[in-house]
């Protein structure tokens, strides 16, 4: 891949509804957390997967800005680390939205997945308490269920 | 900073005895040769005491016997001790004549009386004065302890006065990772004289108090009053657990070290005790149980990695992405991608034929239209082919995208959750082992060991209190720091709309901006420093142990990571465990390594006063930490063994201004051949260097009444 398509949501912030924010930093290891209670190495991962979970379970993208107050939790220049996630974020907006020429547009991708992961959030934290084991297991059961289900069908 | 003469009277051991330190720049190695048991760590306490009084000691002091153990209270109940101390401080001042130094000297005295009481003594704050010596006389000097902490920073006071033993401690298995991290910490920041910044940090922090308190009171009773008030409150509650953080780490830390002493010391008393196969057991268990709680932490790890992998994103999204798969496989068949005509085109012009066969030669007149002519179009493809190519760039780059059908992230947790229950299982049987030689140590008759024991527990409950506090002040904090920031940010959009505000909106935030370039700072230089610590470690450690990574050495490096742990690297960058994987004489060299890098980039001139250096140290290695040591520090002060000089004489010849040697009379007649005639305790000194003896200190050789001795 070219460098200047390697990361083109580097200068792009990534938000969270203020309301989960909390949550979010609670289930999460950048504060030093215990694994166990918090699976999400970093904030990123657990935005990612609120993306994943909200596209997996077609839910409607959420507004995201206006007048719900949110959080900056980094920005996008932490695409380069995993520079997979770019390629995902595009393919996924192909997806959705049926339009191949999106990919010219990183600020339409990431306002799509930020209304994704605003509506994932959630659910992913439901998935995090639910259950009788660690926040870890809850999540692992809740994600196995989720691609079991939906294999089986 | 250079000593020059220490006296002691009545310090333990040391009833009367003078010691002079080298001060030649050329010989600046100071030999102070004694057995075991003759007083060397005693000297070093006594050292310290003088210059940092009773929180040098062992336990702060506490339950510190000072004056001699065979004093007889019969003829004098009230003893008192003294030390004295002289040293020199030079001074440089860069003139325009070139730099000019200047030198003084001082003596530091420290007195204190104990009142024996048959088994039990009090003693009574010790007193310190100190005095300015010049040729006229002596000037007192007021307040002694602010020469002290500039010349001998109290927060390094470990750096410069080692004991080799107990330097092990910035790399030790035993201890909290925690506890380790924080020694290094503390030792690099204090080199670096932080406190101004800290200083400074807390004075603007203050300053933003009182732009706070200027809010509330344009406030009035409204929400920007309510929120002023409720941000003072914060700011008070978190200095208040700021201080009581930094006390339950200081008391886990000062637990978790006498856990480990009773445990060495449960160890040692077993081995005496004829249970050296329990003891053996024990000691396996608990490497057992070590290594499988980091077998444990790691498959957590591996866990956790399953919600940062792609597997988890492609399986999820498999639905989505075959919908964007099938669009760029259209465009694919349609020939749109990949986008090959501009490279073909480009291709053609570079041979000078075209794909029907005619000439591109730019000299033939045809060659030049038809050349210019598929630069035009080139050109014009390239304008309409930028999206193109990022489409081409997203099929080919996405390919490990691909849904493959199978759940692989399914298939890595099964894998994860067999290796996270097999460990447990594992587990759970090592500590069950481990619980059942505890009772058949509960069940021994050794009532040493089972009052050691009680000891023990008692600890690790004292340990466990200070970590469970500890943390619970860290998540207060943290609730703290959060509700803060919302009530800054709150507060600052409501003074926005004050008319009065503005002003007091620019100074919260030009206080915010210097608490932030300060706290910048800070961490820069704590970064570039320990950057500096670590290279100079890692190049003493290496000459230390000859480790030639040409020579296919297993050492390649040691550095101190961000996380100021002190690590150590083998070949192809794989950790090392100092615990494990080095022997006594690499850990003693890393500690060593590391100790002589601080007071080298510290850039302070000070001794380092280091007892029993070379011990678990032979050869090759022994003889290359002295000579390391000799050259990277600016006053070398040792306390040796005999066994420690044995094969470093020629360098101690060529690198020692003065040696000594002190002599316990005790030692008569098991290990000293003649008898000293002296009846009390006390560390005698004679003249006699790391070659001579005389009828004072010449010692018997037979090493085993030695050890027994020692034991």
């Amino acid at each position: 891949m070219a460098d200047k398509y390697f990361n083109p949501f580097a200068a792009i912030d990534i938000y969270v509804p203020t309301e989960f924010h909390p949550d979010v930093v609670r289930f999460c290891q950048s504060g030093g957390n215990p694994v166990d209670q918090s699976p999400f190495p970093r904030m990123v991962d657990l935005w990612f997967a609120a993306v994943c979970v909200a596209a997996r379970l077609n839910l409607k993208p959420a507004e995201i800005g206006g007048d719900v107050p949110t959080t900056k939790i980094i920005d996008g220049a932490i695409f380069g680390s995993d520079p997979w996630r770019v390629h995902t974020l595009m393919l996924l907006a192909i997806g959705k939205t049926g339009d191949v020429q999106i990919v010219s547009e990183p600020r339409k991708i990431m306002n799509l997945a930020s209304g994704l992961a605003a509506a994932g959030l959630p659910k992913v934290i439901e998935m995090l308490k639910d259950g009788d084991g660690e926040a870890i297991w809850n999540l692992s059961e809740a994600v196995d269920g989720m691609l079991r289900k939906k294999s089986a069908a | 900073m250079k000593l020059l003469r220490a006296e002691f009277e009545n310090f333990r051991l040391l009833r009367d005895l003078r010691l002079e330190f080298s001060t030649d720049p050329a010989r600046k190695l100071t030999v102070i040769r004694a057995a075991n048991e003759s007083g060397k760590t005693t000297i070093l306490n006594a050292l310290q005491w003088a210059l940092y009084g009773d929180a040098a000691l062992p336990g702060k002091g506490e339950e510190f016997r000072l004056h001699p153990i065979d004093w007889d209270a019969s003829v004098k109940r009230r003893v008192p001790i003294v030390a004295t101390v002289e040293f020199e401080v030079t001074k440089y001042r860069r003139s325009a004549l070139g730099t000019r130094e200047t030198r003084r000297r001082y003596r530091i005295v420290r007195t204190a009386f104990e009142e024996v009481d048959g088994r039990t003594s009090r003693r009574a704050h010790s007193e310190v004065k100190l005095y300015a010596l010049n040729d006229t006389g002596v000037t007192p000097i007021e307040p002694p302890e602010a020469i002290i902490n500039d010349e001998l920073p109290p927060d390094l006071r470990e750096v410069f006065f080692t004991d080799g033993d107990r330097a092990l401690s910035f790399i030790e298995a035993d201890v909290a990772v925690s506890t380790k991290r924080d020694r290094v910490q503390r030792a690099i920041r204090a080199l670096l004289g932080l406190s101004v910044i800290e200083d400074a940090i807390y004075h603007v922090k203050k300053s933003s108090a009182e732009v706070n308190k200027q809010a509330r009171a344009i406030g009035g009773g409204s929400d920007l009053n309510r929120i002023a008030s409720r941000l003072e409150t914060i700011d008070e509650d978190i200095a208040g657990l700021e201080g009581d953080l930094d006390d339950a780490k200081q008391q886990f830390e000062a637990f978790d070290e006498k856990v480990n002493e009773t445990d060495r010391t449960i160890a040692a008393t077993l081995r005496k005790g004829d249970k050296e196969k329990l003891q053996r057991d024990l000691e396996a268990a608990k490497r057992k149980i070590k290594q499988l709680d980091a077998q444990l932490e790691a498959a957590g790890k591996e866990h956790a990695a399953l919600f940062r992998g792609r597997a988890l994103a492609t399986d999820l999204l498999a639905p989505v992405l075959d919908e964007a798969f099938g669009k760029l496989e259209a465009l694919h068949d349609q020939g749109k991608i990949p986008s090959t005509t501009i490279p073909v085109l480009e291709n053609r012009l570079s041979l000078n034929v075209c794909i029907c066969g005619e000439t591109l030669d730019p000299a033939d007149a045809e060659g030049h239209r038809r050349r210019h002519h598929i630069e035009r179009v080139i050109a014009e493809s390239k304008r309409a082919d930028a999206i193109q190519e990022m489409i081409t760039d997203l099929y080919y780059g996405a390919k490990t995208l691909r849904p493959l059908g199978a759940n692989t992230w399914l298939d890595e947790y099964k894998k994860v959750v067999a290796s996270r229950d097999g460990l447990q299982d594992m587990r759970n049987d090592a500590g069950k082992e481990f619980r059942a030689l505890e009772v058949q140590l509960d069940a021994l008759p050794d009532t040493d060991i089972q009052g050691l024991r009680e000891v023990l527990r008692d600890y690790k409950d004292q340990r466990d209190r200070f970590l469970s506090k500890k943390s619970t002040i860290q998540t207060q904090l943290g609730n703290l720091q959060r509700e803060r920031q919302g009530l800054v940010q709150e507060r600052d959009r409501l003074l926005r709309e004050q008319k009065k505000g503005a002003r007091v909106l620019a100074e919260a935030e030009v206080t915010q901006d210097v608490i932030t370039v300060l706290q910048r700072a800070y961490d820069r230089i704590t970064k570039e420093e320990l950057a500096k610590v670590s290279d100079q470690m890692n190049a003493n450690f290496l000459e230390m142990i000859g480790a030639d990574p040409q020579q296919g050495a297993i050492i390649r490096r040691a550095e101190i990571s961000p996380e100021f742990d002190i690590l150590v690297y083998g070949p192809e960058e794989r950790k090392l465990n100092p615990d494990r994987d080095l022997n006594g004489a690499s850990r003693r060299a890393l500690t060593l390594a590391f100790i002589l890098a601080l007071t080298k980039i510290s850039e302070v001139e000070a001794p380092n006063v280091i007892d029993t250096p070379l011990g678990m140290t032979s050869g090759f290695v022994k003889r290359s930490i002295l000579r390391t040591a000799v050259r990277e520090s600016a006053q070398l002060v040792l306390f040796l063994t005999h066994d420690e000089i044995a094969g470093c004489e020629d360098i101690i010849d060529q690198a020692a201004g003065t040696v000594c040697t002190i002599t316990n009379p005790a030692h008569y007649p098991k290990m000293l051949v003649n008898n000293p005639g002296v009846t009390e305790r006390k560390a005698l000194r004679c003249e006699c260097n790391h070659r001579s003896e005389c009828p004072l200190c010449q010692r018997r050789s037979d090493v085993r009444a030695e050890l027994e001795m020692a034991s």
